[in-house]
């Protein structure tokens, strides 16, 4: 490891002569490894999904919340390391709550992560702090329609129909390429987005891991971000577990023919 | 104009600017009330009417005010409202601390202590309240405190507090002290022996001072709180008064 | 050259410099004084409202609370605003009637949004009850006039606490709280509370008022207030909190019904005698 920063990565705020960051580069590595995260935009609104790890089965089931509430119209969803994550949220809340003071209304999104996106980057040039260990995706309900975007370790952050970070993060990617987006009705996105959480999960299979599935939407949660109900939940779940079953099916019925030919 | 200003601007002219007039804010308000506390052997009360004013209005006739607050503690404090209500939930979240900090029962002479910093250090700014603290001592004898608006305190045999205090207290020197009581014996020449009074006087004499007082006092009446605290703990008692 | 011939023939400040005010302790130093009024003068907040609302009256019944504020905003005498609405609904379980002055009644709107916003980032049910909203709003009040820069409100906060409970307490820019069956504030205090305290004198009372007979005597205060207080109107908001059904319903634009002005004749000892 060493060798690979050869000096230029003992700090921020010093390039490599090259012009690499390399205490960035390093906190993008905590996020690689971490639980899946997607972010989906659909029709009126945004769906978030995240892939908890379990690591330990003394944990209580539906306890450890990860989505979190910026405002009442914005949530966010994270992977990475979760107390950088919350220290995110925190900043999201008072950036939300100052401009709503200020101006009445709810802050828009595109203003929300301009703000945030310069927060991140300020953790990229000073000796005595890091980069946040995160890819935040942000998502929410303006006045101009639905919105979803993902910071990055850097501050770079860039708007998306759909987005995923962490583990499972290339193919879940591929998945929601194939989805008609930001077509979709809402309700379809939350099951999607289940289903490409257990089928990213399969990177990381030798872990339990639990789904957690938030969503903002004009007609179905009256632009306010919520945890998904239960009753549309289990289906997501239903439908999510159906999906992978066929699709070992098939993988099974491919490696026969191989096999045939 | 020109001319306007030639008869405005004389040498007089600024004599006429005063200071501003200041209508200062008062942050303070007399709610009424009154509170009384008595120390029997084995035993203390603390009792307050229920009643809750602004000059002649009547703004609750039950919102209570004397506070059962933990550890054996009944604390009170009469007079602006508002403070009263702050004082006893600062105490009661001190309390909670010094159990933290020591892992015991706080004695009620460490809680008098402990209000009389409270009162003082607001000392420019007081807490405009007569408070009352009553509980059990090291010996299990009754004791009640009380204090002024700064923090000055002792510890007594029995105390009132508030509107009707004048009222109250010359009655109480009388029937707990047994001030100006002669032995009937020595024919004038020796005073009444003192004795404790057992709970059933105690709280009949509560009740007679506050329905006195209730007669004589605009801002005193339509309820009175009692409570009683025993070694076994502490319990209530209510009793209507004149709601008039 | 000074033109103003006032000051013509006095010894001139550029040649003798600027007078000493402080001989012989001149007092006409006002002019002096306002130049450094900033350092003149203790720091000065809020001695008076501006734009004030009216009274806020409210009255529990068997099944719940009935509040109601009327629609004025006053400029002093002046009719300022005419469509105010000084109820405020804090989340599922609360509701807050505010008189007094209207930009701190918007602030504390603001702080209380702000409230159910952080109370709403678990994304749990709401566990924002009206005995909370009291406490807090009781802790602003009091922290503020300790600071001599009150908000200057009388608030009646009503709903549910946690247990379920019907709530209803008053607290004011003092900080002063207190609870009552019948509650109301400003000229409500003295022209109200006797009317509503005629049918619920004591908490054994609300048990035998309905919603209907409720209704009725919060419209007759409204009514009665509107003849006799200048700064107060006839039309109003009105807030049911029904317990059986745990709503908060409003019924807004009222109107003081069947008014008669008979009673205005008979008034005399006011001034000149009538004819």
């Amino acid at each position: 490891m060493t060798s690979i920063g050869t000096g230029y990565d003992l700090a921020n705020s010093i390039f490599s002569p090259d012009g690499r960051n390399f205490q960035v580069e390093y906190a993008s590595k905590a996020v690689e490894n971490a639980g899946t995260s997607i972010g989906i935009c659909c029709k009126d609104g945004v769906v978030l999904a995240t892939e908890k790890v379990i690591n330990s089965k003394l944990l209580v089931p539906g306890k450890n919340r990860r989505i979190q509430s910026i405002d009442r119209h914005v949530g966010v969803v994270y992977s990475g390391l979760i107390p950088d994550g919350r220290h995110f949220v925190n900043r999201g809340r008072d950036e939300a709550r100052s401009f709503k003071s200020i101006y009445k209304e709810p802050i828009g999104l595109q203003g929300l992560i301009d703000r945030l996106g310069y927060f991140v980057q300020a953790y990229t040039c000073y000796n005595s702090v890091r980069p946040f260990g995160i890819n935040a995706i942000v998502g929410g309900i303006d006045s101009k329609g639905p919105h979803l975007f993902m910071v990055e370790p850097s501050g770079t952050y860039w708007g998306y129909y759909g987005t995923a970070t962490g583990k499972g993060r290339q193919s879940a990617r591929a998945e929601l390429e194939k989805l008609d987006l930001p077509n979709i009705s809402a309700k379809d996105a939350v099951k999607e987005a289940a289903r490409i959480i257990y089928l990213a999960h399969e990177d990381n299979k030798d872990k339990d891991f639990e789904l957690e599935v938030s969503w903002v939407s004009k007609s179905e949660t009256n632009g306010v971000h919520q945890f998904v109900p239960k009753e549309l939940f289990d289906e997501a779940v239903k439908y999510a577990e159906e999906e992978q079953e066929s699709d070992e099916d098939e993988d099974e019925s491919d490696e026969g023919d191989e096999e045939m030919a | 104009m020109q001319a306007q200003n030639t008869l405005l601007n004389t040498e007089y002219s600024t004599d006429a600017q005063t200071e501003p007039i200041e209508h200062r804010f008062n942050p303070y308000q007399d709610n009424g009330g009154t509170i009384l506390g008595i120390a029997g052997e084995d035993f203390a009360v603390l009792a307050g009417d229920t009643r809750q004013t602004v000059g002649y209005s009547i703004d609750s006739r039950y919102e209570p005010k004397v506070h059962d607050v933990g550890d054996n503690l009944l604390l009170s404090a009469n007079g602006f409202s508002a403070d009263g209500v702050q004082l006893v939930k600062v105490f009661q979240n001190q309390l909670k601390w010094y159990h933290f900090d020591n892992n015991k029962e706080m004695a009620v002479s460490s809680a008098a202590r402990l209000i009389q910093h409270m009162l003082y250090r607001k000392r420019m700014f007081p807490y405009y309240v007569a408070t009352i603290l009553a509980g059990l001592d090291e010996e299990g004898k009754g004791a009640i405190y009380s204090f002024d608006p700064v923090g000055s305190y002792e510890r007594e045999q029995c105390r009132a507090g508030g509107a009707a205090a004048s009222l109250i207290m010359p009655f109480l020197d009388n029937q707990v002290n047994f001030k100006n009581q002669m032995d009937p014996e020595s024919n004038g020449t020796k005073r009444r022996p003192l004795k404790y009074l057992s709970l059933e006087e105690v709280i009949q004499l509560v009740r007679d001072a506050f329905t006195s007082a209730t007669e004589r006092h605009i801002e005193v009446g339509d309820g009175l709180q009692i409570l009683i605290v025993t070694k076994d703990g502490v319990r209530s008692e209510y009793f209507p008064l004149k709601k008039d | 050259m000074n033109h103003n011939p006032v000051n013509w023939g006095r010894p001139s400040d550029d040649q003798y410099g600027p007078y000493n005010y402080q001989i012989a302790n001149a007092s006409n130093v006002a002019s002096q004084a306002t130049k450094n009024s900033q350092n003149e003068f203790p720091t000065m907040h809020t001695q008076q409202p501006m734009i004030t609302g009216a009274s806020v009256v409210a009255v529990k019944f068997n099944d719940g609370v009935v509040m109601a504020t009327d629609k004025l905003g006053s400029y002093g005498s002046l009719l300022r605003l005419d469509d105010l609405e000084r109820m405020i609904q804090v989340g599922d379980s609360t509701v807050v009637g505010v008189s007094g002055d209207i930009s701190d009644f918007q602030y504390l709107q603001r702080l209380l949004d702000e409230l159910l916003i952080e109370d709403n980032y678990d994304m749990e049910q709401s566990n924002l009850k009206a005995s909370h909203v009291h406490e807090y709003l009781r802790g602003v009040f009091y922290n503020r006039r300790s600071k001599m820069n009150p908000l200057w409100n009388a608030c009646v906060v009503a709903g549910f606490d946690a247990d379920g409970e019907v709530f209803l307490k008053y607290v004011n820019l003092l900080g002063v709280s207190y609870s009552s069956p019948a509650i109301a504030t400003g000229f409500g205090a003295y022209m109200g509370v006797p009317l509503l305290r005629q049918k619920v004198e004591n908490e054994e009372d609300v048990k035998k008022l309905e919603k209907e007979d409720a209704i009725k005597l919060v419209r007759d205060c409204m009514k009665v207030l509107f003849y006799r207080d200048a700064r107060s109107w006839d039309k109003y908001d009105l807030c049911v909190i029904t317990k059986s059904t745990k709503k908060i319903e409003f019924q807004k634009g009222l109107e003081c019904e069947g008014q008669s002005w008979k009673f205005a004749r008979d008034i005399s000892g006011y001034g000149l005698p009538q004819q």
